[in-house]
């Protein structure tokens, strides 16, 4: 009988020593959820239709010069929605040839000849491919803008088939950074035909109120101090892939600009543009809008300067989404939840004074109530939130502010068991049993209670984790370890605290 | 100590009557409230419109919050205070009639923004339109380097204390105050801030939008969690208990203590968000618990007391287990008033839900869970026994 108490008692050390171990030093170990700590939650979504798009526009410029490379006449090649497009016109004499070359350029196309029309659609596995690539490719994108832009630990998630959930701790400006992920970011450099003007038709007037083939209208960014309307080349004489390196900087004037540098094929594409073009403007567009059309003065080879009246934050950046490089599709947000620094730590702060409140008015209730008998719940309740913590740190998981509410209400949970277990004492003992047997029958006939009250909050809380979000599962999290915590130290610790200071010949049990 | 000298001897199930009258009486009011008067709303979770918690510099009343609200066409936004000194203010915008559903969070958040503009006034943008920076939005990097044109040495130190203690604060009424402890900052540091800065009428402590697709998925998240717990629970008490009475009192008790939670929780202007739903389930599985000790006394008594009336049997299992049963919900209760007393704004909602459940699961064990397997046994039971 001391052998197997020593036992017993050696167990419940280990385990408190354990859980001291995983949680100490609590700044370290256990982890504080958006809502305490402050910063953004985002959940955004991408669109990926976009590469399927791109994707689509892409394949029918190939085939265009494929087509006109190897002789094959057609009369119009047309979109009719992203992942499908026809050529019309087809010589059906051709048909035999068309089909060799179809089947030569691409896989990923099913196409069907009907008259003289081949009709391509895109495959299903390869738009499936295309969907998760964009998905991950801006993944990786977005976190790169982010470690540019200096978060400290950043969660970027894939969550779905095309979302990405975003978590930015401790950020002050959220709106700087939100802009920052949802920007595109295509940077093009390009010829300009004709501009500015006040409207469209007016900057059409020249060339006859049509859009010349080979050029399209952009609108210039009132922000960068460029009104109105452009006429630009349509293709770009380098691009942000072009780019070898950025780095922020100041103009002539001293103001807030960006200085690149291209890479060798750039540089030689920028090289023989700018020599053939001296005395017009090159306007250098982002996301479709003009930010500047610089007049280009001399030959430039591999590097430049992006002006355009920036802030200084605004100069940073477009230096990290330039370094970051383009998102392969647009993205929307989903859900946004923002808690400043300030909420968060009055979170914690309140968290914990109604914490202490918790227990010590459990504490006193118990003391008042069960006399004696009520320091060991109380034992076995401090116990059991050391467990909660040391399983927390454990599982690295989360502390939020709902997880707060979870362990707060563990401790009126905490002492329920000891609660069933002093009840059914005091019943055998009022029956007339002696103290120590009355004490074993105690925690022997409560266990079954016990084991299913907490079972059934147990159930609930499993369904909670599995389904709910963020807070709700940090909730489920300390609801769950403060249950089975629960059952250690209300049955067996509980016990053992009775076993070690009630002699086996007890005479009087406070309780 | 004992609540009860000896064994009390109470006939609970005397008054089964009337609690199911006042049972009735409850729901069909928070049925009529919810249907007629639009009691129960969901909240920003379930995908409505945007919440942002501000705290303003000066104390201000709601009415004056909704004249500024007015002026920009948000008159109809929910705003309640928050704080004690009529400076913390909670704001709810109601959804808008937008025509392409995939723009709506997108004007959620446009409206977050209007409402902010229109809470800081006219006197913001002036101050901005004189390029002076808002002390308090400003971001910590953003003050050291306005700090470091004139302080090269101190101003991370001092940028450092000011944010400090405006994070402590909320919001920082006037610049006297941080020459004080425990920020401490140099009179020549506040007499240029004083020419660089201007102090914001207010500041955003929290905002959140929640679109219309994230809000659905919430809600059937939500649906999915209750109905596998409840599925989940009930599973495991007719295994436990092999009796169908005894489960279709556990579904009876299970249903009328979220009715009734509901119900009176309808009557307030609080609103449903998923901590509610947890705070739900959570009170279902206490009453529940404490449903199932009673029948645990029920099952061990009837072996021991062959001869006796189930009625009587079930009145001494209450009368047995009621110190217990007052207890531990009773410390449930007790901590849950702390929460709800001290555990701040954001987690309110929760803790008065957990109030009003905990005291009705309290009712619905004594009065309503035992009489339901007495309307088993004489009226279902019975008809099957006939034939």
């Amino acid at each position: 009988m001391k052998k197997k108490l020593q036992w017993k008692l050696a167990l419940t050390l280990i385990v408190m020593g354990l859980c001291i171990f995983l949680v100490y030093p609590p700044k370290d170990k256990i982890k504080l959820g958006l809502d305490l700590k402050g910063g953004t939650h985002l959940v955004l979504q991408i669109l990926t239709e976009d590469a399927i798009n791109a994707e689509t526009d892409q394949q029918i410029s190939r085939f265009e010069e494929v087509f006109k490379k190897n002789n094959i006449t057609y009369a119009e090649a047309a979109k009719e929605k992203p992942g499908r497009f026809f050529f019309r016109g087809v010589n059906p004499d051709q048909e035999g040839k068309t089909r060799d070359l179809i089947d030569q350029y691409t896989r990923d196309w099913d196409y069907s000849f009907t008259g003289d029309r081949v009709v391509f659609n895109l495959k299903q596995v390869a738009a499936q491919f295309l969907k998760d690539q964009a998905v991950n490719q801006t993944l990786e994108t977005i976190r790169n803008r982010v470690d540019q832009f200096g978060v400290a630990e950043p969660v970027i998630q894939r969550q779905g088939s095309d979302r990405i959930v975003v978590e930015l701790p401790g950020i002050e400006d959220p709106d700087r950074v939100k802009n920052l992920i949802k920007v595109t970011a295509v940077l093009e450099w390009k010829l300009v035909k004709a501009g500015p003007a006040a409207d469209e038709e007016t900057l059409l007037q020249e060339s006859g109120g049509k859009l010349p083939e080979d050029a399209e209208i952009v609108r210039a960014d009132p922000k960068r101090g460029y009104q109105g309307y452009y006429l630009v080349s349509r293709v770009a004489t380098v691009t942000g892939k072009d780019l070898r390196a950025v780095r922020r900087g100041v103009d002539e004037w001293n103001n807030p600009a960006v200085h690149f540098t291209l890479n060798a094929d750039g540089a030689r594409r920028f090289e023989q543009v700018t020599g053939q073009n001296i005395g017009k403007q090159l306007a250098i567009i982002l996301d479709g809008r003009l930010q500047s059309a610089p007049v280009i003065n001399a030959r430039i080879s591999d590097s430049g300067i992006i002006q355009g009246r920036f802030t200084s934050e605004e100069a940073d950046d477009l230096v990290v989404i330039l370094k970051a490089g383009a998102l392969p599709a647009g993205i929307k947000y989903l859900e946004e939840r923002t808690v400043g620094p300030t909420l968060g730590s009055d979170s914690v702060r309140q968290g914990l004074i109604s914490g202490l409140v918790a227990v010590f008015a459990v504490m006193v209730f118990m003391i008042f109530y069960y006399r004696l008998s009520g320091t060991n719940a109380i034992v076995a309740l401090l116990l059991n939130e050391l467990i909660i913590f040391g399983a927390m740190g454990y599982f690295r998981a989360t502390l939020t502010l709902p997880g707060i509410a979870g362990i707060i209400l563990g401790i009126g949970m905490a002492v329920d068991a000891n609660v069933l277990i002093f009840e059914r004492i005091k019943e055998e003992l009022a029956v007339g049993k002696n103290i120590s047997s009355s004490i074993s029958n105690g925690f022997s006939r409560a266990f079954s209670a016990i084991f299913d009250s907490n079972l059934t909050t147990i159930i609930s809380a499993i369904f909670l984790f599995q389904f709910g979000t963020g807070p709700i599962k940090g909730y489920a999290v300390t609801l769950i370890c403060g249950l089975v915590a629960n059952l250690f130290t209300a049955v067996f610790v509980s016990h053992l605290i009775f076993d070690v200071f009630i002699p086996m010949n007890a005479k009087r049990l406070s309780i | 100590m004992d609540i009860f000298k000896k064994t009390p001897n109470i006939r609970f199930l005397k008054y089964k009557w009337i609690a199911l009258l006042i049972t009735i009486f409850i729901i069909l009011a928070g049925i009529l409230n919810i249907v007629a008067g639009k009691g129960l709303k969901l909240g920003v979770d379930f995908g409505e419109g945007t919440l942002i918690r501000v705290k303003f510099k000066e104390p201000i009343s709601v009415s004056s919050v909704r004249g500024l609200l007015s002026d920009v066409g948000l008159g109809n936004s929910i705003i309640q205070e928050t704080g004690k000194d009529s400076r913390e203010f909670q704001i709810r915008t109601m959804e808008t009639k937008t025509t392409r559903q995939d723009q709506e969070i997108e004007s959620h958040q446009i409206m977050a923004d209007r409402v902010i503009k229109a809470l800081q006034g006219i006197e913001t943008e002036e101050q901005v339109a004189k390029s002076l920076l808002d002390l308090n939005n400003i971001d910590r990097n953003t003050l050291t380097s306005l700090l470091g044109q004139v302080f090269p040495d101190q101003a991370e130190e001092i940028a450092g204390r000011i944010i400090e203690y405006r994070t402590l604060h909320g919001i920082i009424s006037d610049l006297n105050e941080l020459k004080k402890e425990p920020a401490s900052v140099p009179e020549e540091a506040i007499d240029y801030l004083r020419q660089k800065t201007f102090l914001g009428k207010l500041t955003v402590l929290s905002r959140e939008t929640v679109g219309p697709q994230v809000g659905k998925d919430l809600r059937n998240k939500a649906a999915q969690a209750i109905i596998w717990s409840l599925i989940g629970m009930l599973v495991y008490i007719a295994f436990r208990f092999k009796g169908v009475e005894f489960g279709a009192a556990a579904i009876f008790t299970l249903t009328q203590d979220v009715l009734i939670t509901l119900s009176i929780y309808s009557f307030t202007s609080r609103e449903i968000n998923l901590p509610i739903v947890a705070a739900l389930l959570t009170i279902v599985g206490f009453s529940i618990n404490d449903t199932i000790v009673i029948f645990d006394r029920i099952r061990e008594l009837k072996r021991t007391m062959r001869k006796e009336s189930l009625e009587n049997i079930m009145n001494l299992s209450l009368n047995l287990n009621l110190s217990r049963t007052l207890i531990t919900s009773g410390t449930v209760f007790l901590t849950v008033l702390s929460l709800f007393l001290f555990g701040g704004k954001v987690i309110n909602d929760f803790a008065f839900i957990m109030l009003i459940g905990t005291v009705e699961g309290v009712y619905s064990t004594i009065f309503l869970s035992c009489p339901v397997v007495l309307f088993w046994n004489a009226y279902i039971k019975k008809k099957k026994f006939h034939k």
